[in-house]
């Protein structure tokens, strides 16, 4: 996919994050283009949940959290935004282990609309059948729409919570290793999706298989113990790494 | 959090516990003279009048302590609310009422029984006459005339309600806090990601997981409430086994009145332990 001429959707300059004393990220500065899928990859601790984190400002519970630099969402600093809850309605987000909440699996994808003011009944039905049938999920939960998601598989699960997410209507969906606890087959299932939802939003991916992002993705940065070692085109990085240490990684001899 | 940052909020922990140890020592020995030197007056009054049945104006019936205790344990979680939800851990308004509760809530409530027992009744297990004002014809027969009912507008009443208050505010807010801590925080993050507010977050998600555990906190509070007012009339049969019946009625109704709200609460804690029992939900 080109990857110039892409309008940018998100910047992010010169972000250095600490907690407490620990640096976490040191002076990352990137953009991503609206409508791509912007892969991370790198080791275990390598300040990839951090920074997706942060591009939500979920980091703002965490106790002992400072930054510096920016992020910039469609041109606006969102570290002054006041209200980070309205920047969390354009920002959705998929974590690791699917969360579903109490109540059925109706009540779950319901939930995200009903945040944002939705209310009225039929609405909600065809927010509930529109979100569903995009995850590939509806076919399998059409008749148990009434009963708990603790009866679905790991996998279904999560393609609820993603469901759920887009439910909100985000303009970017942020996936922290979605497919951390899945199955292979359950996981082809995600990337699929993964592929299918950039039609219509900008995604992006954290993940520690690299080759996972060369499947998924279109750009791809390789972050190493806090560093952003490299950002470019996923072909360019997988076949032709410009840094020693991202060759290295994406060959399979470190981390 | 590395180690170093926790090692130091350790320390200020203990500090502050140190101080609030302090000045609460400060604030209560001026407060026990003053005392004992009512207490020295009232034997002396009490040498005169004829013990009469003056436990029962003070603690009247099951109602008046449930009802205390109730505004005791509201105005409890309503403080372990704004503590847990709204003060930020480092606030030192916070540090300093986790403190004072940490101390208070870990005395046990027969420490507070015996205090009340001192601090409002006379040797002869009269009523110390802060408040109330009694006619002469009470001292003649007081059986004849029955207990007298609680007086809600004098002074007594009041120093009840704060010894209530004392008693049961710390438990439930060391507790309620513990509920709300239960929440696993993955929860809480994937609604805050679906762009909820704090208080969407807490309505729809927090208070509903926490509730069962919150609502047992409650029973185990009034429970313990009812404890040491059993244990308060424990004494007074003990030390008066020719007194009136009325008062080992009273016991038997209190301890058992505990009793049930203990299990109730055990009851309580069991089930909401088997509803949370969720391995994808691991609480921290």
């Amino acid at each position: 996919m080109q990857t110039e001429n892409v309008p940018s959707i998100l910047s992010v300059r010169n972000l250095s994050i600490w907690y407490g004393d620990k640096q976490v990220l040191r002076d990352l500065s990137f953009e991503v283009k609206q409508g791509q899928v912007t892969a991370f990859i790198g080791p275990t601790n390598s300040g990839k949940s951090t920074l997706v984190r942060c591009i939500n400002r979920l980091n703002d519970f965490t106790p002992n959290f400072r930054s510096t630099g920016d992020i910039l969402f469609r041109g606006v600093a969102m570290g002054t935004a006041s209200d980070a809850t309205a920047l969390r309605k354009q920002i959705g987000m998929v974590f690791r282990k699917p969360i579903p909440f109490r109540g059925s699996i109706y009540e779950n994808v319901a939930y995200g609309a009903q945040i944002s003011g939705v209310n009225a009944s039929t609405h909600l039905d065809t927010i509930v059948e529109k979100n569903l049938r995009k995850t590939g999920l509806w076919s399998e939960v059409e008749n148990i729409l009434g009963e708990t998601p603790e009866q679905l598989s790991i996998g279904q699960q999560q393609l609820l919570c993603i469901a759920r997410a887009l439910a909100v209507e985000p303009e970017i969906l942020i996936f922290d290793e979605p497919c951390g606890e899945l199955d292979p087959i359950e996981t082809v299932k995600i990337e699929t999706l993964v592929r299918e939802l950039t039609k219509d939003y900008t995604l992006i991916f954290a993940t520690n298989k690299r080759r996972q992002a060369a499947r998924v993705s279109d750009v791809a940065g390789f972050l190493y113990c806090g560093e952003l070692i490299e950002f470019g085109a996923t072909e360019k990085i997988f076949t032709n790494p410009q840094d020693n240490r991202t060759e290295q990684y994406v060959t399979g001899r470190l981390g | 959090m590395n180690v170093m940052t926790t090692c130091a909020l350790r320390k200020q922990k203990l500090v502050s516990q140190i101080i609030t140890f302090i000045f609460i020592g400060i604030v209560g020995a001026p407060i026990s003279g003053v005392l004992q030197k009512t207490y020295a007056a009232d034997t002396e009054a009490a040498s005169a009048a004829t013990p009469l049945n003056t436990l029962s104006p003070l603690l009247d019936d099951l109602y008046t302590v449930l009802s205390i205790s109730f505004v005791a344990i509201l105005f409890g979680i309503a403080c372990a609310f704004y503590l847990q939800e709204w003060l930020p851990q480092t606030n030192w308004v916070r540090r300093f009422i986790e403190s004072v509760v940490a101390i208070l809530g870990g005395v046990p409530s027969i420490f507070y029984g015996i205090l009340a027992i001192g601090i409002f009744f006379t040797d002869a297990g009269t009523l110390k006459t802060v408040g109330i004002v009694r006619g002469p014809q009470d001292i003649g027969d007081g059986s004849a005339l029955g207990p007298l009912s609680f007086q809600y507008d004098t002074p007594v009443f009041y120093i009840v309600v704060l010894t209530f208050i004392l008693m049961v505010t710390p438990m439930t807010i060391k507790t309620t806090q513990a509920a709300l801590r239960s929440v696993a925080t993955p929860i809480r993050e994937a609604t805050y990601a679906l762009g909820a507010s704090h208080w969407q977050v807490l309505r729809r998600q927090v208070i509903p997981i926490a509730l069962t555990r919150i609502l047992a906190t409650g029973c185990r509070a009034m429970s313990s409430a009812l404890a040491t007012v059993a244990l308060i009339f424990g004494i007074y049969i003990w030390q008066y086994t020719n007194g009136p019946r009325e008062m080992s009625n009273r016991f038997i109704l209190f301890l058992s009145g505990a009793l049930f709200l203990s299990i109730f609460s055990s009851v309580l804690i069991k089930l909401c332990a088997s509803a949370s029992a969720d391995p994808t939900h691991p609480t921290r």
